[in-house]
């Protein structure tokens, strides 16, 4: 069935040839997508995904390779599904009644949406930090020793301290709130809650953190402070990042996924995308006139 | 004419609205308020006479032979002893003269009927007084304090009077002798109920009011908060959870007495539950609270923001862990909020309790949840009911206690929230 797939997503580069669709045509016909949607070193690989709410079908045939310890961005307009696709890859979407997911989606070779899959084990294996910085309304302690608290990750106090420490430091977060770990994280600036945010995805250690627009709600300071951070974990994690800015794409990621209409359109190296990109619908989106 | 114009024209009007509907929102608080004001200082005012009480004091000698009793005796033998005559010869020493029958009923009736138990718990308390000549501040009657504190007009014509010319006149020389005083009432509120008004305390309806709400938050509380953190968090989202969601709100709006009646059915007639006993009360009282604090808890519940459900999820928590230790923490100032206010209402509530015998007289106080007890609201009930004029103050005395409880009971509900709340 996988070569089937792989075969069908070696077309791509003759679709383009014959011609840039239009975009009305696009709403009827299933298109492929274009570019290298598909690598060697897959962490993550999704074929054929479709979404559905309730009737509506959010994503339609989404192939797409996530590349061990690559910074992938999907970038596309509003309402394009891009979102939806990052949540099915942690299972966030189970806790929408009326979502359904077809497809497969493996990590490490897992079909990651079979009965045996239990989503908390999936979930600690993919973290994910939200758009809105969502602390909980505890210590700033607290809040990081969440996780390996109730994976039960370390065997006692000194272990978890360290966990604390290493994983604020990881973030970048230490230095400013070292003297307050038991202040309440809900009392920290936007900018330094997101960070904890981080701080706290990553100290249950996963393999991959998955990013919706991480800095959307943030300052120019606080975001190049998350991106500079984003830049420091691409060497432990592999990481998913949705964004609306096309420059913060540029700037973190190594490929980039651009999704219209919940259809995934291009996928390509993030200097391809941003400089010479092949699809029409791309080329719209990127030099802003649609978005 | 342009805009600008137009609107300026317009504006005034739109001024005039906002005075007026101002001036409305103004005048009903006020009212409200002044409405509040009068009831409260008609209470308070009725119920002063309550909180002191007339005593009358006497020389009595306790001679073992009048007493009948014989040298040390056991305390068997005082409960058994006859100590009514001691105050009795005390009065007719004071007021020699008095032969007939019904005169002398009339000097006796001066002390209340406490006042031999009064004696009797003093000299079991210290057998040596036996033998000695005392002065002792005697409970007067109900009809004396009532004359003393003004509530029987001494200057009506003895026909249209409740206490006749000759037993006036004893209480007015009992006055000019200085043997009359008044203090706090203490008796209030550490007795139960009596047929005499002087005698009557509030002590039995409060602890039967205690032991009513325990059961009843001992049950509701733990049953409400299950079921609305399952419907909120973990019920399917199907016609048969709809079904019983509607029956909830439904049950909320049915009237009390019907819980009585299904009380007094099911649990006393079925299960055989004891009669007047706070066990049934609370447990018909928490079927009556159960709709209210699920409903506060299920909103309470669903105002957790999901950003914070989703922040557990997405570590890896599980559904149980999510709601344990994130969204119940953060809903409970409205559980305990709604819980508070339930409580409350079912410390009101007296239909349901008519039916399952709570409206019994009950003297004893109760020491437990089986032991038949009467309620605050059940005794304002019952003393507004008598016809004996010092039952009047007592009623509105209840009234007093029953609305402290229920003051202090929001105080306590906005205490917990400020608290709670604190957290965020």
């Amino acid at each position: 069935m996988n070569e089937a797939v792989l075969n069908d997503l070696a077309e791509p580069k003759n679709t383009s040839q014959a011609g840039p669709e239009t975009e009305a045509s696009l709403n009827i016909e299933y298109t492929n997508t274009v570019g290298q949607p598909l690598c060697d070193e897959a962490k993550i690989q999704t074929r054929d995904v479709n979404v559905f709410y309730a009737e509506n079908q959010a994503i339609h045939n989404v192939n797409l390779d996530i590349g061990a310890h690559e910074v992938i961005a999907l970038i596309g307009p509003s309402g394009c599904g891009k979102s939806t696709y990052l949540r099915t890859l942690n299972r966030m979407n189970d806790t929408i009644d009326i979502c359904r997911v077809q497809g497969q989606i493996l990590l490490d070779g897992e079909d990651i949406y079979t009965k045996k899959q239990d989503p908390v084990l999936l979930r600690a294996r993919v973290g994910m930090v939200f758009q809105k910085p969502n602390p909980f309304p505890k210590s700033i302690y607290d809040n990081v020793a969440y996780g390996p608290r109730i994976h039960g990750l370390t065997r006692n106090k000194s272990e978890l301290d360290d966990l604390v420490e290493e994983s604020l430091t990881k973030a970048g977060l230490f230095q400013e709130v070292k003297d307050r770990l038991d202040a309440p994280g809900t009392g920290l600036s936007g900018g330094q809650q997101q960070r904890l945010c981080i701080a706290r995805t990553i100290a249950v250690q996963p393999e991959v953190i998955l990013m919706d627009e991480p800095a959307s709600a943030l300052d120019p300071i606080a975001t190049a402070k998350i991106e500079e951070l984003i830049n420091e974990l691409k060497q432990n994690f592999t990481i998913v990042i949705v964004t609306h800015s096309m420059q913060q794409a540029a700037r973190v990621s190594q490929r980039t996924a651009y999704f219209h209409m919940g259809r995934l359109i291009e996928v390509g190296e993030t200097d391809q995308i941003f400089t010479n990109p092949t699809h029409e619908l791309t080329e719209k989106y990127i030099t802003g006139r649609f978005g | 004419m342009n805009n600008t114009d137009l609107v300026r024209k317009s504006l005034k009007k739109r001024y005039l609205k906002e005075r007026i509907f101002k001036t409305v929102g103004l005048l009903s608080i006020v009212s409200a308020i002044l409405f509040l004001l009068i009831l409260l200082t008609d209470i308070f005012t009725k119920a002063m006479p309550a909180f002191s009480q007339t005593n009358i004091s006497l020389e009595v000698t306790l001679d073992p032979d009048v007493i009948g009793v014989g040298e040390n005796p056991s305390e068997q033998d005082l409960m058994a002893a006859d100590f009514r005559r001691v105050i009795r010869n005390s009065l007719a020493d004071q007021f020699p003269g008095v032969t007939k029958r019904k005169e002398k009923r009339e000097l006796y009736s001066l002390t209340s009927m406490g006042a031999e138990f009064q004696l009797r718990d003093m000299v079991i308390a210290d057998p040596a007084l036996l033998g000695q000549t005392i002065q002792v501040e005697f409970m007067a009657d109900d009809d004396v304090d009532a004359v003393i504190k003004g509530a029987i007009d001494r200057n009506l014509p003895e026909s249209d009077r409740r206490v006749k010319d000759q037993k006036l006149g004893w209480i007015e020389t009992l006055e000019e002798s200085g043997q009359i005083s008044e203090q706090f009432n203490w008796w209030f509120f550490t007795s139960g109920d009596s047929r005499e008004p002087e005698m009557a305390g509030i002590k039995g309806a409060i602890k039967g009011s205690l032991f009513t709400l325990l059961v009843t938050l001992a049950l509701s509380f733990p049953v409400a908060v299950a079921a609305a953190i399952y419907l909120e968090e973990f019920a399917p989202k199907n016609r048969f959870i709809d079904f019983i969601e509607i029956n909830i709100n439904n049950l909320a709006a049915v009237p009390s007495i019907v819980f009585g009646l299904l009380g007094l059915a099911v649990f006393i007639n079925f299960f055989s539950l004891p009669r007047s006993a706070p066990l049934v009360g609370g447990i018909v009282l928490s079927l009556m609270t159960l709709p209210t604090i699920i409903i506060a808890s299920r909103s309470a519940i669903k105002a957790v923001p999901p950003s914070l459900r989703e922040a557990a999820l997405g570590l890896g928590a599980s559904k149980m862990q999510t709601v344990f230790h994130h969204v119940l923490p953060a809903a409970l100032p409205g559980i305990l909020t709604g819980t508070i206010i339930g409580m409350a209402q079912a410390l009101g509530e007296t239909a349901p309790l008519l039916m399952i015998g709570m409206v019994a007289f009950i003297v004893d106080i109760p020491q437990g949840i089986t032991d038949p007890s009467t309620v605050l609201p059940i005794q304002v009930y019952l003393w507004a009911d008598s016809p004996e004029r010092g039952f009047l103050a007592k009623t509105s005395a209840a009234i007093m206690v029953l609305l402290f409880f229920l003051i202090a009971m929001n105080a306590i509900a906005i205490y917990l929230r400020k608290k709670f709340e604190k957290k965020w």
